[in-house]
């Protein structure tokens, strides 16, 4: 028989519809039981080792040695990713050895992807996989925290890993224990020393506290580890921690190097701003006597914590309270070191 | 801007739906066209009278500005009718051909005599004007009152100088000026380039950054009268105005004094919901801890004719509307909004500073 242009029309025509039909049938499996075929499985992943070594050309990784990254990152590893990928401390659960794909166990995987590629499968997730994006797409910083921790997450001891994560460790026979994970776990007195990217939620006002509780709630304030961390809380508990919090008493910790040239850099700023510009008195709003509670206080927050807000503030990316935007405004003409002054002056300022 | 009012912005809409939605006959439309194209017309002569009309002067300069305005626009009709009397002479009386010399004569005055002496004398005339245009003057000169100029975006920053050039206070979008004094400006600018044009008291002057420009104005007669930046410096360029109250001199220095005064009467309920929310981070208001420095001094601001630098009248609600949004108003403002504070908060600070005289 000779092939004429008709018969190709027609089947250019009819093939889509036999592709349908076929999906209409219902004749092919979705269960995870019986796996891919072996050719199925190797274009898969393929495909997806190439897209990610593709997509990570145009990304360049920050030095991450610094180490105020892990804890942040180690707490939402415990949270959302060791229940499918298992941690130092505990093995994938079985159930999700029964996923297709199944998780992989990180520890020989790892090492296989540069750390531009790890942040592009943690910030987008892998299509197809269960592998979920990053909560939000605004926050880089996180993600690169959390690359930083993947690093060291191949043969790290579980006394590290507990430290890291704040996991609670399992509790004694007979002993009744909190959650294994809870806000005490990154913001306990104990974590957050002044050197963490952590803040200290302790003496906070009750008022911020709960406004921005709420705001992670509705995405607000973009944070993958926050959003993800109060996704887990009842909306009704918000009163309750927002109070508990802004009870405690906010530790006076003076152990931290104070370089005195910055921290008089720094008080200038917060006491007189810079109107020339356009950068007001930190202290024309905050601390000050009768001023509006949701303005927080900031005396005493760690420097790391204290930089990266106002570094979040300036890039026009921190949301937070219904005020947010005024700091936005008020953050938008500082520069750099003008940041790490005013951070290192409210670090080691006491109210 | 005829008809003396001083703010610019906001009645827009006021004007459209009085327009919208009529339904209209045909010689009533005939009619309305009518009335528009001579409305139309009339537009031009609105700007020969007001509070910010060159032809309306009321300095020295400007008065000089409106001479050499009407000497060139007789000059120029002179010139037209001419022109114009030459070419209906050619089209319709003189049909005969004149001769090659005469042709050449009337080549050689027509077109080169006759233009070169009127242009000559009326260049000559501007020539000799323009030292009155714009006095020389140097900020050394002793005994000028003199007064700062800011153009900011998208506002005027005005700072009350002592003869000797030390500071006395600091206002905005508002310059008050004795009647009968040279008032010596410097003018500049920490952003972009504006222009400081006050069109009922002399020319333009523009003020540019890393630089200080100054100019002199007197005002010759007391008045109402509005300046505008008149060099185009971002989204509300047209929403950068400021009154010009020119006063008697005895009026003056009682207004300087009473501005210089710090211990000044205020609702303190209101100055506390205003100092709550940080407004006094970027605001000043003398005699309180509000002493801001970015935006707007706001001392007296209940004072001022107009708010938001000549955009809206100065009532309550105009204040209130532009604390809620000020973005709305002005586009591109530093600003932010503040819609988002307790009820009735946002009220309580108009009235506080409607309250400030």
């Amino acid at each position: 028989m000779i092939i004429r242009l008709k018969h190709l029309v027609v089947a250019v025509i009819a093939i889509p519809f036999l592709a349908l039909l076929i999906g209409w049938s219902g004749l092919i499996g979705v269960g995870a039981s019986s796996g891919h075929w072996a050719i199925t499985d190797w274009f898969l992943h393929w495909v997806m080792r190439n897209s990610t070594r593709t997509a990570a050309l145009s990304i360049e990784a920050p030095p991450l040695e610094d180490s105020t990254m892990l804890p942040p990152a180690a707490g939402h590893y415990e949270m959302a990713c060791a229940m499918c990928h298992g941690s130092p401390v505990t093995p994938r659960p079985e159930l999700v050895r029964h996923m297709l794909p199944v998780p992989p166990d990180l520890g020989p995987r790892i090492p296989t992807w540069t750390d531009e590629q790890l942040f592009q499968i943690v910030q987008h997730g892998v299509r197809f996989t269960g592998m979920p994006a990053w909560p939000t797409q605004k926050r880089p910083d996180e993600v690169w925290a959390m690359v930083a921790f993947l690093r060291q997450l191949p043969g790290m001891s579980a006394d590290r890993y507990y430290e890291l994560s704040g996991l609670y460790r399992p509790p004694m026979e007979g002993e009744v224990d909190d959650l294994p994970l809870s806000c005490e776990s990154c913001h306990s007195a104990r974590k957050v020393g002044p050197g963490s990217l952590v803040p200290s939620l302790a003496g906070q006002s009750e008022e911020y506290l709960l406004e921005s509780l709420k705001a992670y709630a509705n995405n607000e304030r973009p944070s993958g580890i926050m959003q993800m961390a109060i996704s887990l809380l009842p909306n009704d508990s918000f009163p309750e921690l927002a109070h508990y919090y802004a009870t405690q008493t906010r530790p006076q910790d003076s152990a931290a190097p104070v370089d005195a040239d910055l921290v008089e850099r720094g008080r200038i700023l917060a006491q007189r701003g810079r109107s020339e510009d356009k950068i007001p008195a930190c202290l024309s709003c905050h601390e000050k006597p009768g001023s509006n509670p949701v303005y927080p206080r900031i005396s005493g927050l760690s420097q790391p914590y204290l930089e990266r807000q106002l570094h979040l503030f300036n890039e026009g990316i921190r949301g937070g309270t219904e005020y947010s935007h005024v700091m936005r405004e008020a953050a938008n003409y500082l520069e750099d070191d003008d940041i790490v002054a005013a951070a290192a002056y409210f670090a080691q300022r006491q109210e | 801007m005829s008809g003396g009012r001083l703010y610019g912005g906001a009645s827009l809409h006021d004007g459209m739906s009085r327009i919208g939605g009529a339904y209209l006959s045909r010689s009533a439309q005939r009619g309305a066209v009518l009335r528009a194209a001579l409305l139309f017309g009339c537009i031009p002569l609105s700007s020969c009278s007001g509070v910010q009309s060159a032809l309306d002067p009321a300095g020295p300069e400007a008065a000089n500005v409106a001479t050499l305005f009407y000497v060139m626009l007789v000059g120029g009709s002179l010139i037209w009718i001419g022109v114009v009397g030459v070419l209906a002479y050619a089209s319709r009386l003189g049909r005969e051909p004149h001769s090659e010399r005469m042709a050449g004569w009337v080549i050689l005055l027509c077109g080169a005599v006759g233009p070169a002496v009127i242009l000559g004398a009326l260049l000559s005339y501007a020539v000799w004007l323009m030292p009155n245009l714009r006095p020389w003057t140097s900020s050394g000169e002793p005994g000028l009152r003199q007064i700062e100029v800011t153009g900011e975006q998208f506002w005027w920053r005005a700072r009350y100088l002592d003869p000797s050039g030390a500071p006395l206070f600091e206002a905005a979008n508002e310059i008050v000026m004795p009647v009968g004094e040279r008032v010596l400006f410097t003018l500049k600018s920490p952003d972009v380039i504006h222009s400081f044009w006050i069109p009922s008291l002399g020319g333009k002057m523009d003020a540019i950054p890393g630089r200080i420009n100054a100019v002199t104005l007197e005002a010759s007669k007391a008045g109402l009268y509005r300046g505008a930046c008149a060099e185009f410096c971002g989204p509300s360029h047209a929403l950068m105005a400021f009154t010009v109250k020119a006063v008697e001199p005895a009026a003056f220095e009682e207004w300087l004094d009473e501005r210089a005064a710090v211990d000044r009467p205020s609702d303190a309920e209101g100055l506390a919901v205003f100092l709550r929310h940080g407004c006094g981070a970027c605001h000043t208001i003398a005699g309180t801890q509000a002493n801001g420095e970015i935006g707007p001094n706001l001392t007296a601001v209940g004072a001022r004719e107009t708010i938001a630098a000549g955009t809206l009248p100065n009532t309550t609600e105009a204040i209130a509307r532009f604390i809620r949004n000020p973005e709305e108003i002005k586009p591109g403002v530093h600003m932010p909004a503040f819609d988002m504070l307790p009820d009735g908060d946002v009220e309580m600070i108009a009235a506080y500073l409607k309250g400030l005289k």
